[in-house]
């Protein structure tokens, strides 16, 4: 289904697609808030852009230096071409490490590549500890935000999975109440785990080390049980130096919450006497978009998830809409980079407002990806064709004055003599579902010109 | 100065009186403007949708009707952005260059060129601007709200200077209108519900007459106005620069 | 060929040319007072109180948790001994710990501990409340600032206030998995 069909649907209910706007729209306001209150925030942007776009322009030299001195900090680095390359890695580690019990915290990559039903598949179990994955993990959904998993659920949807899997009382719908029995449910979970992955938001090739940052402090509280720790991370983490997380730990979780910083900010550079650490590399199609000059910078991306609070799209759409691990803008600019077709309507789920742009910690210019994306589209037959047809028709029409003028003319002349059901009916005119077409004027700006002004 | 006047396809089709309000406004302040009647259209919407390949010609013919004005300006952000950036695909020569350089949407023509600081003109209504996205984000005519608190810009500049006039205080000051060219029918529900969502905010803070600097953002805010049967008048800003009652 | 190779050809093979690395500024006009300090601490849902040497630790302890014995700390005031040894049930049953910081941020209320610091990796996180001294000379603007005084550690952590989440809602709850409470003791 295509993301007009399903945000169709979303829309099916007005007063939760206000409720869903409005939660997004207030984090948007927060982050508004807190960088207001940094004056040199523009600064910190261009600068972490520049950042990344050095790395990019380095990155293989940069992965090397990283895994050296990961080595040299006793961890041990795997490399992954794919989802299915970085699963069977994972499930190696686990079972050569003979582990039962396995804790996760937040990684979008280890969504990108359906670890957990892979790793369910072949009998492993995996606890997701983030409060809003654990909540999406009950109900089996993925999640509808990077940052905010749980962001499409009511207070009443969470207090109704609560009752099913934790036992909380029926109709408990409280958010401390439920967030308590949570933290009650999964302190079990981390004192007993052998295993714990998480994700990375840095990786710095100066020291080798990993950086996590966190809210809830399950990352850490995992990590630091378990006797393996596990971190996935995409090749485009990677950052030079160790004073450039200065930069980006300003950013972030501005970006991303409007707090000034995350609760916890991890920095893994060896693993605990008597623990292991494992870092895998993957790619995934990300070495594929670096080739990709047009589309290259969205591998910036620090995943703070603001184009998605941003885009008026997304807050009236929701992040389901889209059918991609990654939704929102930035997501429709690396989504069709894995599959053309499957996600052709991504990069039209957008006006070209080009608020995502504007908030982007990283100064990725996706509202422009966007553009060159659907041309892409338009290049390969990836638009639906009556679409095409009719865009080739009217690009026709408007090459030519003589023809301009003319079914101008007739089409107002249409317009006026036919009756308001007929121009209004839906299932011609979709604008008339919601909207009035405009009146039709009798003579056309040209004709008033030409009697007026032109001949005198 | 040799000014050629850019009538928008749907403005010229549509809202004839908003391109002889921004030809008044024009000449009010000087400007010796020409109407090439040749011209058609400047491509986005084909191009918007995935097809600016398919409209090379329409681009042509664009830098054709427009090759010897020292300036182009017309009533909407949304097409001079368009002509500026993305008139890239065609092949560069000195004209197109030229007219990349020297498209201007009328406000900021006004204030940039003519130098026009004040408008003597009095227009007692509270008047809510939508800024569109294009213009606004696209040519930085206005400061955006993801980069600043402070609401600035050179429409909000020169409304300011008009007597008696009240402007709204908008909850979301720059949220797009969610027209977006053939978006607005291909994502129908969205773009409806984008646009109910300005009104709303236009309503709740006592907007009686809505303005902007793109016709196709104020069809579609008055589109979904006139079906609700909402207290409210569009305008075009030409419409009020060039003194008319709403 | 390996992955590993085949993933470094391509990516050397697909990355453009060389751009330049940027210079980053000191960034010298932030303010790094205890004021500022605060004032991002309280909002970010900590606490602080100020002292003027550490003779009055215990007391404010008591005061401010009547009732709590079960204290880890890197301070003589410990009820009970952890180490990096110490297994999970001891862990968990902590009530309330005390360790040293090495640096605050005024920007955003942060405190970085290194491993060093925190006699085991999960004690910050796994106990109930958490207390943090800080010299108030050790008070620095920003990020900035933080990163070129930190020394590169095992591990370490900057902690910004008591645990929290708003995965329910956006409804602000703290005390998520970690620490349901953090305060700064300044001397």
């Amino acid at each position: 289904m295509s993301h007009s069909e399903k945000a169709k649907q979303f829309n099916g209910d007005f007063n939760h697609t206000t409720w869903h706007d409005e939660s997004l729209w207030f984090v948007r306001e927060k982050r508004d808030k807190a960088v207001y209150g940094v004056p040199e925030f523009q600064q910190l942007r261009t600068l972490a852009s520049q950042i990344k776009d050095h790395t990019l322009s380095n990155l293989d030299n940069y992965l090397i230096e990283f895994e050296h001195n990961a080595n040299g900090n006793g961890i041990q680095v795997h490399w992954a071409i794919d989802a299915d390359e970085h699963n069977r890695i994972i499930l190696d580690i686990i079972r050569l490490s003979n582990s039962k019990n396995i804790v996760k915290s937040k990684s979008m990559l280890t969504e990108e590549c359906h670890l957990n039903p892979f790793l369910q598949k072949h009998g492993v179990e995996v606890v997701d500890t983030d409060l809003g994955e654990r909540i999406i993990q009950f109900r089996d959904e993925p999640p509808s935000h990077i940052v905010l998993p749980a962001i499409h659920l009511k207070k009443e949807d969470v207090g109704e999975t609560f009752h099913k899997h934790l036992g909380t009382p029926k109709g408990e719908n409280d958010p401390q109440r439920l967030t308590e029995a949570a933290r009650q449910h999964l302190r079990q979970k981390f004192v007993t785990a052998d295993v714990a992955i998480t994700g990375a938001n840095f990786a710095i090739a100066e020291t080798g080390s990993i950086v996590v940052c966190t809210n809830e402090g399950n990352a850490d509280l995992g990590v630091n049980f378990a006797k393996v720790h596990i971190a996935s991370m995409g090749i485009e983490k990677v950052i030079p130096k160790w004073y450039h997380l200065s930069i980006f730990t300003r950013l972030l979780a501005r970006s991303a919450t409007g707090q000034p910083i995350t609760t916890y900010t991890s920095h893994f550079t060896k693993p605990r006497k008597g623990a292991a650490m494992h870092i895998v590399i993957v790619d995934n199609g990300r070495a594929n978009q670096l080739g990709r000059e047009d589309f290259r910078s969205s591998l910036k991306c620090i995943r703070c998830g603001a184009c998605m609070n941003t885009c008026p799209v997304y807050r009236r759409s929701g992040g389901h809409t889209y059918n991609f691990t990654v939704p929102g803008p930035i997501g429709s600019i690396l989504a069709p980079n894995i599959d053309l077709k499957k996600y052709s309507s991504l990069p039209f789920a957008s006006t070209l407002c080009g608020s995502c742009s504007d908030v982007c910690p990283v100064k990725i210019d996706i509202h422009t990806q966007l553009y060159k994306w659907r041309q892409i589209m338009g290049k390969e037959n990836a638009l639906p064709p009556l679409k095409k047809i009719s865009m080739v028709m009217t690009a026709k029409i408007l090459a030519s004055t003589k023809v301009y003028n003319r079914l101008g003319k007739l089409a107002r002349f249409i317009l006026r003599v036919s009756p308001h059901w007929l121009t209004h009916a839906t299932f011609l005119n979709p604008w008339a579902k919601a909207r009035e077409l405009p009146v039709p004027p009798k003579e056309s700006f040209k004709t008033w010109y030409e009697i007026n002004r032109a001949s005198k | 100065m040799k000014v050629g006047l850019f009538i928008p396809c749907y403005v010229d089709q549509f809202y004839p009186q908003v391109a002889i309000a921004t030809l008044e406004v024009l000449e009010k302040f000087g400007a010796q403007v020409h109407f090439p009647a040749s011209q058609t259209c400047c491509g986005q919407p084909m191009a918007n949708s995935g097809c600016e390949h398919d409209s090379i010609n329409v681009y042509k013919h664009f830098v054709q009707c427009f090759r010897e004005f020292d300036y182009i300006v017309t009533p909407s952000g949304s097409c001079a952005h368009h002509i500026i950036k993305h008139y890239n695909i065609v092949e560069q020569t000195e004209v197109v260059k030229h007219i990349r350089a020297n498209t201007f949407e009328l406000v900021s023509f006004l204030r940039t060129i003519l130098k026009v600081e004040k408008m003597d003109i009095s227009f007692p209504h509270q008047v809510g601007l939508h800024l569109s996205c294009h213009g606004q984000r696209g040519l930085r005519s206005s400061n955006a709200s993801e980069i600043t608190p402070d609401r600035d810009g050179e429409m909000l500049r020169l409304l300011k200077t008009i007597t008696d006039i009240r402007l709204t205080q908008l909850d979301r000051n720059d949220e797009c209108c969610g027209f977006g060219g053939t978006f607005c029918v291909a994502e129908e529900a969205v773009s409806a519900r984008m646009g109910i969502d300005r009104i709303r905010d236009h309503i709740k803070n006592g907007t009686e007459v809505l303005t902007g600097g793109d016709m196709s953002c104020l069809m579609q805010l008055d589109g979904i106005i006139k079906r609700q049967q909402l207290p409210i008048k569009v305008m075009h800003i030409a419409e009020i620069l060039n003194g008319q009652k709403p | 060929m390996n992955s590993r190779a085949r993933l470094l050809s391509q990516i050397e093979k697909n990355k453009p040319a060389l751009v330049e690395l940027p210079n980053v500024p000191s960034f010298q006009n932030n303010a790094a007072t205890i004021e500022v300090f605060e004032t991002a601490l309280l909002k970010i849902g900590g606490n602080m109180i100020e002292m003027n040497d550490l003779t009055s630790l215990v007391t404010i302890i008591q005061n401010k948790f009547p009732g709590i014995l079960k204290i880890a700390s890197s301070l003589p005031i410990a009820t009970i001994n952890v180490n990096e040894w110490t297994n999970q049930q001891t862990l968990e049953a902590i009530e309330l710990v005390i360790l040293e910081a090495r640096l605050g941020v005024a920007e955003n209320g942060a405190v970085w501990l290194s491993d060093t610091d925190m006699l085991h990796r999960a004690l910050p996180f796994i106990t109930q409340h958490l207390v943090v001294v800080l010299n108030r000379k050790d008070i620095v603007a920003t990020m900035h600032h933080a990163y070129e005084k930190i020394q590169l550690p095992d591990y370490g952590v900057f902690i910004a206030g008591p645990s929290k989440t708003a995965d329910i809602e956006q409804s602000l709850v703290i005390g998520a998995h970690g620490a349901r409470t953090m305060t700064v003791l300044l001397i």
